[in-house]
């Protein structure tokens, strides 16, 4: 099947809409407590099922300097809220965060990501907020505002929390959610590094720990089966997650980006329990068997092979590794063969998107860049704290360089990707440190595009998990991955030329779907047949 | 290390016998390390006969060994009025004045001593830097590994080099050497920008001047633009084709752009013009891996552990070793060099860069 014809170029806009006036508030001190460079998420979602993808954005806190107990960390004043905003008919927003019942984030904590599923199969998406102190899950009550379930649901976890995302690990058709979790750090015993520069403190400075796994009972409560599955045997330094089931065997697998140590790719053995593989199948370190600083991380075809490939974002000096799934279990490494490397390597990612920006056939790459450290320049000069974003375009497997249109360097962290304006190309809101999330609109090409929103019914109703392949092409349903971020759970697919498409659908269930001559240029939703 | 204080064996003259009971004193309480008694116990010496050598000598001994280096110069230049042939005391008198900072004052009597390792290092501190050279070598030679010798012998190659270009940017502030000198005094600083702009205009001035688009390539390579430092590179390979150091970073330049099979080419070339290189046949087996030659990356990496067992580029070819069986289905062997890797990377953390 011919997928391909010449690309325009992908540029986007960089939009200022009405009424989206946040601003992340990291507080960065002298203290340099590592917490102020770690935020924030951003969630694309549709929360009141209107069509329009709505933005919520998650805030830091307010930290002293020296923090003192307790840590309230400002959550009650307004500055410091997480944000709903509202998209409206004329792409402006409005902010419905009181409305909504999102105000005020509560008691010690300081926000770090976002995780977005309907974990209830009500047709409706939830979402997890994820801190340093005390995560919360909202409940979306379909009318417009959400409620605190946290301790009902029982998952509030403790420590550290970064990038939160929903799969069903067991296939029995309720949302799981994974947790990861940085490190055994308190604002109490912080300290700083870098001598007489003063800096945040590398993760090798503090203890690992362990990420959880909360399992969906399907009665509105989860089970924290960390223990019993296994991941809690391993201590990482966690900040990214995506999930796919890398080795076709049914379960959906989990790949956690780490922090200055190996990666972890967590097997699902389809019984209720993972066994970490990273090192066996190729996927842990660098080609020259580096450890890696590991920050977001996407977990998708970008050769169109139908195997879902691994993409980490990392600190410079590192160049961003790339996965490439081989399909017998194992993984090898192609950053510098897909020219990533040249592209990567004076920068720091965090949030990362797959995605055909132009359209193409091929997955192109968002990367939201910047250093972890504000003061980076004065010790290397060859380094930038605010950067580009990377846009890197696929051509046939190998990434170049393209015009992003986007001209002002930026503290990027969190990134979200989907279709804002619903014009059949994927726009960017990224978060910023200390400033507003910036939305990146996707001009558009010519090019056809299909998106499809997936409805389970014997599977989870978000259809999470499955593998959807549109004429050669393939992606595995979910809104996790990059940093702290969830993205528009639809599945978006850039056609080129071809104006007509075949969709195979392998629900998590089990169950295959094929759809014939599917019109091109539309958002389609495609319900799970009832039976096999 | 440098023998600060020496065992004496002085050819003592005749002297007064009233005295002989405060040296003997002196000397068993400096053996005590009772080095005010046995100051006391030699200046009794010294008044009772002025005339003693030995007592002043002792005196100066007894000082320095308390370290009031400055209290045992009187002392020692009286020895040495008495007798001007008394090595010893030149060899005190030396190290006193050395260590007070009269480097000019002590260099003769460092002479008279022979004391080769101090003398350098008196040299060192009057600018007279060949000749510091050439005594730290002597002393380094009876010394190997000496510490302070090793520190001392790479200050002063160090100075002497400065020397030798402070005095090219003088009088030729304006030529492609000053010019290249300035940017490798940059670079050392990671000051690239600078670096990069005196690196061209010594190309401009004297274009293909051996070694200078390596070192521009250096720059480049150094802020990852790898296509930049290709260039540079492969100009120096047209320049100097016998350096193996040229095609060796041409081939990793090459290698950073994934371009497998030109990489794979200018690296085997660097090994054919230096053999066994590890960091040539590490990134040679690198090249092929990309190119998809398991036979040559194997070969090469195989060559390289048998050069290097324990370093870190060892361990790194155990790891690609392991992804080349990995992806050939051998099992068995690539567990065993990941087993190889993970034994050598407990051995030796890895640095993180800085976060």
């Amino acid at each position: 099947m011919i997928l391909f014809s010449a690309a325009t170029t992908p540029t986007f806009d960089v939009k200022r809409p009405q009424g989206l006036d946040f601003v992340l508030q990291n507080s960065p001190t002298p203290q340099r407590y590592l917490i102020e460079t770690m935020p924030g998420g951003v969630a694309l979602l549709d929360y009141n099922n209107d069509g329009l993808l709505d933005i919520f954005l998650v805030n830091g806190g307010k930290v002293g300097s020296p923090m003192r107990l307790p840590e309230t960390f400002g959550r009650h004043d307004p500055r410091y809220w997480n944000r709903l905003y509202r998209q409206n008919r004329d792409g402006s927003f409005t902010d419905v965060t009181e409305a909504a019942g999102l105000a005020d984030a509560g008691e010690s904590n300081y926000g770090m990501g976002v995780a977005v599923a309907d974990y209830d199969n009500d047709g409706y998406p939830d979402l997890y907020v994820t801190s340093y102190g005390k995560n919360i899950l909202y409940h979306n009550n379909g009318d417009g505002t959400f409620t605190d379930v946290t301790a009902k649901a029982g998952v509030a976890a403790s420590g550290w929390s970064v990038s939160a995302g929903f799969f069903d690990f067991n296939n029995d058709g309720n949302l799981d959610l994974f947790v990861t979790r940085y490190m055994e750090w308190e604002t109490q015993h912080s300290k700083t590094c870098g001598g007489e520069w003063h800096t945040y403190c590398p993760p090798e400075e503090f203890p690992a720990t362990s990420s959880i796994l909360y399992r969906n009972r399907g009665d509105g409560t989860f089970e924290d089966v960390s223990q019993k599955s296994g991941i809690a045997a391993k201590k990482g330094r966690a900040l990214g997650v995506a999930f796919a089931d890398y080795d076709g065997d049914g379960f959906t697998d989990i790949f956690v980006a780490n922090d200055g140590m190996q990666q972890f790719l967590f097997h699902n053995n389809g019984n209720g329990t993972f066994t970490e593989r990273g090192l066996e199948a190729g996927a842990a370190l660098s080609e020259d068997g580096r450890r890696l600083s590991g920050m977001g991380v996407v977990f998708q075809d970008y050769d169109n092979d139908g195997r879902p490939d691994i993409i980490v974002t990392e600190l410079p000096r590192e160049i961003y590794g790339v996965y490439h799934n081989d399909g017998n279990g194992s993984f090898s490494y192609r950053s510098l063969e897909t020219g990533l490397g040249t592209l990567s390597s004076g920068s720091s990612g965090w949030g990362v998107g797959l995605e055909d920006f132009d359209n193409d056939g091929w997955k192109d790459l968002f990367v939201a860049q910047s250093h972890v450290l504000d003061n980076v320049e004065q010790i290397d000069p060859s380094l930038h704290y605010k950067e580009l974003p990377l846009l890197a375009l696929n051509h046939s497997g190998r990434f170049e360089r393209g015009d992003s249109g986007i001209d002002t360097a930026e503290a990027g962290r969190g990134a979200a990707f989907g279709d804002l304006n619903n014009d059949g190309s994927i726009d960017v809101v990224m978060t910023t440190l200390s400033g507003s999330p910036q939305l990146y609109l996707n001009r558009g090409s010519k090019q056809h595009w299909l998106t499809l929103t997936l409805r389970g019914t014997r599977s989870n109703r978000d259809g999470y998990g499955a593998r959807v392949q549109v004429n050669g092409q393939t992606r595995f349903a979910t809104s996790a991955g990059s940093y702290e971020s969830a993205s528009d759970k639809r599945i978006h697919f850039g056609l080129g030329s071809a104006e007509n498409a075949q969709v195979d659908i392998l629900w998590p269930s089990g169950t295959k779907q094929t759809l014939k001559d599917v019109r091109v240029d539309q958002f389609l939703e495609v319900r799970e047949p009832e039976q096999r | 290390m440098i023998p600060f204080f020496l065992s004496l064996c002085l050819l003592w003259q005749g002297g007064s016998t009233d005295a002989l009971p405060h040296l003997q004193a002196g000397q068993q309480a400096e053996k005590n390390h009772h080095f005010d008694a046995a100051i006391a116990e030699f200046r009794k010496a010294t008044e009772v006969d002025p005339t003693s050598v030995e007592g002043f000598v002792d005196l100066g001994q007894a000082y320095m060994e308390k370290g009031e280096f400055g209290n045992a110069i009187s002392p020692l230049k009286y020895a040495l009025e008495l007798n001007s042939d008394l090595g010893a005391a030149h060899q005190l008198l030396g190290y006193a004045l050395l260590a007070q900072g009269y480097s000019k004052e002590a260099i003769p009597h460092l002479e008279k001593s022979g004391e080769q390792s101090a003398l350098g290092i008196a040299q060192i501190e009057t600018g007279q830097l060949p000749d510091a050279v050439k005594n730290l070598e002597a002393a380094l030679s009876k010394h190997p590994n000496d510490p302070d010798l090793l520190y001392y012998l790479g200050r002063a190659t160090g100075l002497l080099s400065k020397q030798s270009i402070d005095t090219l940017l003088a009088a030729y502030p304006d030529s492609a050497r000053a010019h290249q000198a300035l940017a490798e005094n940059y670079f050392v600083l990671r000051q690239m920008p600078q670096a990069e702009k005196e690196f061209q205009q010594a190309l401009k001035l004297r274009p293909n001047t051996p070694q200078l688009h390596l070192e521009l390539g250096e720059v480049y390579a150094g802020a990852s633009q790898w296509d930049k430092a290709e260039e540079e590179f492969r100009t120096e390979t047209k320049l100097q084709p016998g350096n193996a150091e040229a095609a060796y970073r041409l081939g990793n330049a090459l290698l950073q752009q994934g371009k497998a099979r030109p990489a794979k080419f200018e690296l085997q070339r660097a090994d054919w013009l230096l053999p066994n290189m590890p960091e040539t046949l590490y990134a040679l087996g690198k090249a092929a891996a990309l190119e998809g030659d398991s036979a040559t990356a194997q070969h090469a990496w195989t060559q390289l552990i048998g050069i290097e067992r324990l370093s870190p580029l060892a361990a790194q070819a155990h790891f690609g070793l392991a992804g080349l069986y990995r992806k050939q289905g051998k099992t068995a062997e690539a567990d065993r060099e990941l087993q190889e890797f993970e034994k050598l990377q407990n051995s030796a953390p890895q640095e993180q860069p800085q976060k």
